[in-house]
Order: structure tokens, then C-alpha cells, then sequence
């Protein structure tokens, strides 16, 4: 039995809790993903992976394999190398990626060959019997311990080095002199572990070259499908108007369907070489093992304050551990993305951090999950550090940080590391937080509770972002700007449709962006179809990722939308029979100024723009816009967390968790709500459970879901959401974005909140994840310290 | 992963029945546990295909048995590499073989190193199992040597 689910019908849906148009075809799954697409004589890949973690690749003897029934074809490094295929360019260009081994495997799980066979059976069986002799070579897995240059992992670079990049950004002499000078100083590491985005699907990639009429087509679990193009066609000389790249609907991407694997390039090869498409999906191992993890930042964080609370000056020196490639997906001019908002949104009068960069046999990555490009690590950061000075200053957490916010009328607020914040409000939204949280009667409870022995403990994160690259003149990929775009076509009967160069993941674009383009024409956004994934399609965009979507397209949207009321005005002045400059835009009609009930709607000049067209004017109803926004944009909120500890366990139950938002206007609260709480889940996840282990061989000790866990509605806690608006002035509708902001914001206050509970027993930080086994450890050294 | 491991096995036999056993790579192989088959490749080495079930890693692994007689007669070297399913295995291994109050001991002690999806299973889960593999490959030694177990570590 099938079920309609009807949609609501709402108009000038800016702000409204529209469900999301996507929904009901996911619920009934009827979505089309990419392991659903299958093409007639499709062929499967399958990738053999190295156990070692640095091992030199003796021998590959291809027979066996060859000799399974179905096998049609064994790829090396070796055979991609003859296509000038053996080697990829990382995103930011600054280092390259072997796509199949070539004479040395790097990480334990690197790519060593590819199978293609009929099936995707007997492609694993071909790849089970793939004959590799290897010459174990001594793991490198310490980015502390790379740094000494004892063992050089990549030898294929003209620097006999480990060492990647150094970047730093502020005044180090200044802010030195002034840390000497507080009167007050924390200094500790703080280390955001190794996680990964582990998103429910897989990547995968259906690759179909047509030799009849030499267009290569991309079906791609890609966040980037133009970007991706662009890359396909440098890498391989193959003209962008035969590639073809469709990304169809996405289970998740978060960052981890930014980058271009080994798994892509060898499919597209192979298709390339055989002529029929061939596909490959990855397993959850590979995903977890191969594919770009997040985070491995350990940082050095140093404040200085005044005697009564002021903070006086920050610096932050950390050490980044990259693994076998630089395959960080950050922009060109940023190789440690925004890490310069560590500055958080606190008014520092000086400020200095730097980062140095290493190879480790371990997984390249580093890309942005479900964060602007490395604003995570800085916001865990400074929110640690503030809740360590605040200790140390015997101050209430939540007091430093009203004593030391930048105030609402700094804005737009030049930071000591370089932004310019474009507005906030952060006292009001703390302050609504305490309020809602009831924080004064959460102390007393404390209070009482230690008094028993009890351990409670409440923690704040009051963070700032900054996203929605960007800024063209700032931000770019390869060398691509990166602005965003939407095309919209009103058709003669008033609906419409919006082609973004975004591509949603589970976001819900199609609800989203309709509600904005309906809210500035005028139309039911039931009645706008929005599509994206398909470049032949939809104008060029760098995709979605780092929040950068709604601050981007979103702004393309608003803007096309604007172009097409001005071509409207026109066609309504004919209609109505007055000087267009007698015509204004309200209350979502065209109407005379001083007559308002004479009167058209964008229905009307939609029917009239292809049946009674204005003289002189160019028939139909449609417009193009490329946003390049003039900032970034920075959205902010104000965490609580309340937590019990059990000391003789090590569980940690957190009793309540609020999250105050705010993300600028709203365009859909529900949908923003959802995005909160997935992004809460995955952020509890990382603090309290989930880290990418090595061991001391190169080991990756989490390679599936039953090591890598992922909380299920058992563990996940309730979520309370609330907002605040301060819309930014820059873009044209006061949006910010939203969907990174609890995954950046959330570990601090749930490690805050458990240090605040282990506080009478004397532990002052624990790295995530905060295991049972971790606190229980903690709590047991306590007690026979 | 590395896992240590060592004992020390009496066995009821003199010293060159013994020590022939050990030899024999046919004979080495007949005492190991879910093996499903085995070719000896010349007389110290053979190569054998076992049945593996740790945690979630199952399937056939191949391994490679290299027997290391030193000489002199009181000393014999292991080397077992290979793997399966992209999981690799190295065990390195020695056995002093000397005679006590007139059985046959050995003292042995070895070194495995697992790489792969086997490294991921977790330690006590591998350490129960090799265990069962020490313990039943010894008490098959026993068994057609007609010897007793007096401790294994």
C-alpha cells in the first residue's frame, strides 16, 4: 500500500515551519542514491588495501585474480601511471596523492589495486586474491614524532621533510610581552582527537564513458559536483563539455564527500579505458579507514588575564597531524582553514597562533566535518581555555564570559587575528541561556550535591563562527573562486523552478530554497521545484560545505529572485497601465503606488511575461546571479550543559542540554532545529565516544561501526533548542547559516561540563572521547592520589 | 598489535624423538588446529590454509611455515607469515629443547604481529584464540608423542 503525503501549502514562507518537501519521497524510499543507479553492462570495482601502515610494494602479481571468472581487469598504480593517472593534485594544491600505490604503501588501508568484474562478488573474490609482496618499512604514527625527521615518509617530495607547512597569523612579539605580563595564566594542550564523519552512506561513484559520443559521465556522491568536474578535466585533459557529473541524492556528506579518493578516479579510468561504466561503492571500512578523516589538531592554548577577569592576551600553537597526503580540503590561501577565529568571541587586545603541519602513516584528510575549515578545533580551543581561566581565576564560568564578550555595539568587530565579525549579541544570548537553563538554581543543586559527594557539573560554550566562504578576493579551490549561484525560470502559470550550484546532503535545499525565492516573488514555494547535483544543468557553484551554502546560494537565490521582480515590475506597469516608476512591490503584489487595490500578482505577470509580454521587453521570466559575498559570515550561540557523573562507573548521564542559536534570520525553524539536533548528536558522539585510534604499528583500531561507535537514540540525550536573531547586514535576507554550528559549539560544553564535575577531585582536562573507561580512571587516580 | 607469548611444554619422549618431530614440517602441520589443508614445500617449510574465526574476521587464511633447526639440536626457530581478507599475521618463535629429570622440555616463546581488520578485533579476543591454537597444537604434539602437559603458560 502506498501512501500520498499531500504538502502543505503556505506562501511567503520566509521564517515558516514548513515541513520539508524532500521528506516524503525519503520516507517512502523513494529516494535514488548512488548505489541505486545501474546501467546496462555495468561493470564493479573492487580496491585492495594494504595491511601495512609504510611498507615498500615488492611485487604484484595480478594472476590469481585475473583468473577468477568474471574478473575483466587488475589495475596497479603502475598501469594508472602510464595514463599520467598514478598521482592527483590535493585540493589547495599544495601537495599531491598517490590514487593506487606507487612503490610504497603509506597508510595501513591505502588503495594498492583495483578489480573490475562483472559483479561486485567477483570483484572482491579477484581482490582477495591479488598476490602483493611487501617490505615492511617502520611505521611513522606520531606527528611529535615525525617532527624529529628521523624516518622521511615522503620521499617523492623535493623537501626531505615531514613537515608540511608552517602558517601563522597575529602579533607574537605582543602578545609574548603581554602573557608575560598577566597577572593570571593557563597554558595547556588540549588535543581534538582523530574522528571521522562516518555518513550513513558511503561514497561511491558510477563512472560511464560513452564512446559514441565521448562524454564521460560522473554519477558521484559528491558535495561539489562543479568543483569535481572542473578537477576531472584538469587532471585528465579531458574538455569540460564531455564531462558530465551527477550527484544524485546524498545520505550524509559532512564533509567527507568534498575530496576526490582513489575509489573515483580508478572507476573513471577503467570506464574510460573499457568503454562501459563501471561502479564502485565503498565499504563502511573503507570509509573509516581511507577516506578524509577530521580534526588531529593538538594545540598549546595560552591566556593571559588581569586579577579580576580580563582577558588580556591569547595564543595558540598547535601541531597538526595530516597523515600520508595534505589532503585537507581547505581554500588555497588557508592551509589551516579559519583557524583564526580561536579568538572566539572574546575581545582580545592581542593575539598570536600558529600551526605546523606533519605527515604520518596514517589516513590523509582533514577536512572540514561539519565545520568551516578547521573552526572547530578553534572553538573546542578557546572554550576550553576560558573554562580552564575561569577556574583558575575562582570566577563563575559564565561570569569571564560576560566580562570579556566583544560588546553589541564593537560590531562589526575587527578580531586581533584578522576577521571582521559582521554582528552578534552574545551577552543577550548567554544571558537567555542561563534564564532558560536556570543556571543560579543548577549551582545551588551543585553546591549541594558536592557537599554529598556527588559529582554534577554544568558547562558552557558560548562560540562564534565564521563561515560561508567566501569572499572571491579571499577564498578559493584550486584556484576557483568561491562564490555560489542560482538560476531561477518562472513559468507562465506561476511556478517556478531554482537551480542552485549547491548540492543538498540531507539538508533540505529543496524546502529552504523555495521558501526564499517564494518569499521574494511571491510564490507558493509548494510550487517551486528546486534542483541540484547536475552540471549540465545548474549553474556553476563550489557546492555545499562549511555552512557555506545558505550564506552563498542562499544570497544567489534572494538576488535572482530580486532580478526577476525588477523584469517583472516592467511587465506589471503594461499590465496595469502605469509608468513603472508609479509600480512597487508589496505585500507580495505589484500594485500602483496610492492605489492598492490596483493591484497584480507575480502569478499574473508570470502568464503575461509569455502570453502578453511588454512592448520592447524580451518575453519570458527568468534570471541567473553569482554571489560573491563581501564577508564571511559569523553565527554564534550559547551552550549548556548539565551533566551527573558516576564515579564508580565512569558514566556520564547528561540531564540536560540547551543550545541558543543564532544564526541570523531564519528562513525555516524546523528545518534549523533539525539541524541542530543532528549536529548535537554528533557532537555528544565525539566527546564522549568516538575517536580514529592507531596503535603503535600503524594499526587502525577503528574500522567499523561495532569500534567507531554511533549513538543511537538510546545514549542520544534530549536536546532543548532556543534562538536569538541578529540578522547579518551583509546578506541579502540577514541569513548566516546554521548546520555546523552544534558539531562546533557542543564538545566544548559537554568537556566542560564533566571537567566542572570532576573539579572537586582536582582533574582539570581529559582529552575526548570521555569513555567510561577515561572518567572512571580519572576519578579512581583521584581517589588514591 | 603485538602480542607476546610463551611457555613451557614436558613432554614424555626422549630428546631425538622429540626433536625429529619438530623437524618434520608434515607433522607440524597435522597438529595445528582448523587446518584445512597443507603442502609441504621441502623439508622445513610448508604451507598451510586455516580456517580462521576471531571476532568478525572470518575466512580462509594462507600461511607460510618456515621450521629453523639451529644447530646443535637445542634450539628450533618458527617463522609463520600470512594472512587473508587483507589481515596479515607474523609470528616469530623459538623453542630451547633440552632434558629434564628425563623428559623432553621445551621452553618457547614467540612474538605475533597482526595487521589489518584481525588488529582491529581487540586483544582479548585474539589472545583467547591464539591460546586455543598454542594449547591444541601442543596437546596434538603430545597426543602423537604420547606425552602430558605438566604447565602452559
Amino acid at each position: 500500500m502506498s501512501t500520498t503525503i499531500e504538502p502543505e501549502s503556505e506562501k511567503h514562507a520566509l521564517g515558516q515551519r514548513m515541513k520539508r518537501k524532500e521528506d516524503p519521497r525519503f520516507l517512502q524510499g523513494r529516494g535514488r542514491y548512488l548505489d541505486d543507479i545501474t546501467l546496462p553492462g555495468m561493470l564493479y570495482l573492487a580496491l585492495v588495501h594494504s595491511p601495512y601502515p609504510h611498507a615498500k610494494i615488492v611485487k604484484i602479481d595480478k594472476a590469481a585474480a585475473l583468473a577468477v571468472d568474471g574478473v575483466v581487469a587488475v589495475l596497479t598504480g603502475e598501469d594508472l601511471a602510464a595514463h599520467g593517472l598514478a598521482w592527483i593534485p590535493t585540493f589547495h594544491g599544495y601537495d599531491k596523492q598517490m590514487v593506487l600505490c606507487v612503490g610504497k604503501a603509506l597508510y595501513q588501508y591505502q588503495e594498492v589495486a583495483g578489480v573490475i568484474a562483472t559483479s561486485r562478488e567477483a570483484a572482491l573474490d579477484g581482490a582477495e586474491l591479488v598476490d602483493v609482496e611487501y617490505e615492511p618499512l617502520d611505521p611513522v604514527i606520531d606527528p611529535f614524532q615525525a617532527r624529529e625527521d628521523k624516518t622521511i615518509l615522503r620521499d617523492d617530495r623535493e623537501n626531505k621533510t615531514n613537515h608540511i607547512y608552517h602558517w601563522e597569523v597575529g602579533k607574537r612579539a605582543e602578545t609574548d610581552a603581554a602573557l608575560a605580563a598577566a597577572d593570571v595564566k593557563i597554558n595547556e594542550r588540549v588535543t581534538f582527537q582523530r574522528c571521522h564523519p562516518a555518513p550513513l552512506e558511503p561514497c561511491g561513484i558510477v563512472a560511464d564513458m560513452n564512446g559514441a559520443t565521448g562524454r564521460l559521465t560522473l554519477y558521484l556522491t559528491s558535495q561539489a559536483p562543479h568543483a569535481h568536474r572542473t578537477v576531472v578535466s584538469l587532471v585528465t585533459g579531458i574538455p569540460e563539455d564531455k564531462i558530465h557529473v551527477v550527484s544524485p541524492d546524498i545520505g550524509g556528506g559532512f564533509g567527507n564527500k568534498v575530496p576526490v579518493y582513489p575509489g573515483y578516479v580508478v572507476a573513471a579510468a577503467a570506464s574510460v579505458v573499457l568503454g562501459v561504466p563501471v561502479k564502485w561503492v565503498e565499504t563502511r571500512t573503507e570509509n573509516l579507514t581511507c577516506t578524509g578523516f577530521a580534526r588531529d589538531y593538538h594545540m598549546d592554548v595560552e591566556i593571559g588575564a588581569t586579577k579580576d577577569g580580563r582577558v588580556t592576551a591569547l595564543k595558540v600553537t598547535t601541531v597538526a597531524d595530516h597523515g600520508a597526503f595534505d589532503t585537507a580540503a581547505d581554500p588555497t590561501k588557508y592551509p589551516a582553514g579559519l583557524f583564526g577565529i580561536v579568538t572566539g568571541s572574546y575581545d582580545f587586545a592581542t593575539a598570536f597562533t600558529e600551526l605546523d603541519a606533519y605527515f604520518t602513516n596514517k589516513a590523509p584528510g582533514g577536512i572540514a566535518y561539519r565545520c568551516s575549515f578547521r573552526v572547530t578545533e578553534a572553538s573546542f580551543a578557546i572554550e576550553r581555555g576560558m573554562e580552564m581561566l575561569a577556574r583558575k581565576l575562582g570566577l563563575d564560568p559564565a561570569e569571564l564570559r560576560l566580562k570579556n564578550f566583544v560588546r553589541k555595539e564593537q560590531f562589526p568587530y575587527p578580531s586581533p587575528l584578522g576577521f571582521v565579525y559582521d554582528s552578534g549579541d552574545y551577552h543577550t544570548t548567554l544571558r537567555k541561556a542561563l534564564d532558560l537553563i536556570g543556571y543560579d538554581d543548577l549551582r545551588k543543586e551543585q553546591a549541594e550535591k558536592r557537599a554529598r559527594g556527588e559529582l554534577m557539573g554544568i558547562g558552557i560554550s558560548t562560540f562564534t563562527e565564521a563561515v560561508g566562504a567566501g569572499p572571491s578576493k579571499h577564498f578559493d579551490i584550486m584556484g576557483i573562486k568561491m562564490f555560489d549561484s542560482a538560476e531561477i525560470r518562472v513559468h507562465p502559470t506561476g511556478s517556478a523552478i531554482l537551480r542552485a550550484g549547491t548540492k543538498s546532503q540531507g539538508q533540505g535545499h529543496e524546502t529552504t530554497w523555495a521558501q526564499i525565492a517564494a518569499e521574494e516573488l511571491g510564490l507558493d514555494p509548494q510550487n517551486i521545484i528546486v534542483e541540484e547535483g547536475d552540471t549540465d544543468t545548474a549553474p556553476y557553484g563550489l557546492g555545499t560545505y562549511a555552512s557555506r551554502s545558505t550564506p552563498t546560494a542562499g544570497a544567489a537565490i534572494a538576488m535572482a529572485s530580486r532580478k526577476i521582480r525588477e523584469r517583472a515590475r516592467k511587465i506589471a506597469a503594461h499590465l496595469l497601465e502605469a509608468a513603472e516608476d508609479d509600480v512597487e512591490w508589496a505585500d507580495y503584489k505589484f500594485r500602483v503606488k496610492g492605489v492598492p487595490e490596483n493591484a497584480v500578482t507575480m502569478q499574473e505577470v508570470a502568464f503575461a511575461a509569455y502570453t502578453n509580454p511588454a512592448p520592447n521587453t524580451e518575453p519570458g521570466l527568468e534570471a541567473t546571479f553569482y554571489y560573491d559575498p563581501p564577508n564571511l559570515t559569523f553565527p554564534y550561540g550559547a551552550y549548556v550543559a548539565v551533566v551527573d557523573v558516576d564515579r564508580e562507573t565512569g558514566f556520564v548521564k547528561v540531564r540536560r542540554f540547551l543550545a541558543i542559536d543564532d544564526c541570523g534570520t531564519v528562513i525555516n525553524p524546523m528545518v534549523v532545529e533539525g539541524q541542530i539536533h543532528g549536529g548535537l548528536t554528533e557532537g555528544f558522539a565525539i566527546a564522549f565516544m568516538q575517536e580514529i585510534r592507531y596503535d603503535e604499528s600503524g594499526n587502525n583500531l577503528n574500522t567499523n561501526f561495532t569500534e567507531y561507535l554511533v549513538p543511537t537514540s538510546l545514549e542520544t540525550p534530549r536536546w532543548e533548542t532556543a534562538s536569538t536573531v541578529t540578522p547579518s547586514p551583509h546578506h541579502p535576507i540577514g541569513a548566516k547559516g546554521v548546520g555546523e554550528s552544534p558539531n562546533v559549539g557542543s564538545p566544548a560544553a559537554f568537556v566542560n561540563a564533566v571537567m566542572d564535575a570532576l573539579a572537586p577531585l582536582g582533574v582539570t582536562h581529559l582529552d575526548m572521547p570521555l569513555t567510561r573507561e577515561k572518567v572512571w580512571r580519572a576519578c579512581r587516580e583521584a581517589a588514591t592520589a | 598489535m603485538n602480542l607476546e607469548y610463551g611457555g613451557r611444554e614436558r613432554i614424555d619422549a626422549d630428546r631425538d624423538t622429540v626433536w625429529a618431530f619438530v623437524n618434520d614440517p608434515a607433522k607440524i602441520a597435522g597438529c595445528m588446529p582448523d587446518v584445512l589443508e597443507s603442502h609441504v614445500v621441502d623439508e622445513h617449510t610448508f604451507d598451510a590454509v586455516v580456517q580462521v574465526a576471531v571476532g568478525p574476521v572470518r575466512g580462509k587464511f594462507k600461511f607460510h611455515v618456515v621450521l629453523v633447526p639451529q644447530p646443535g639440536g637445542e634450539h628450533m626457530d618458527l617463522k609463520i607469515s600470512g594472512g587473508g581478507f587483507g589481515s596479515v599475521v607474523d609470528l616469530n618463535a623459538g623453542a630451547d629443547v633440552s632434558v629434564q629429570d628425563g623428559a623432553t622440555v621445551l621452553d618457547w616463546k614467540g612474538v605475533a604481529a597482526m595487521r589489518g581488520p584481525l588488529a582491529a578485533v581487540g586483544g582479548r579476543v585474539i589472545d583467547a584464540q591464539a591460546k586455543r591454537v598454542i594449547t591444541t597444537t601442543f596437546a596434538n604434539v603430545k597426543t602423537q608423542l604420547g606425552a602430558t602437559a605438566l604447565d602452559t603458560a
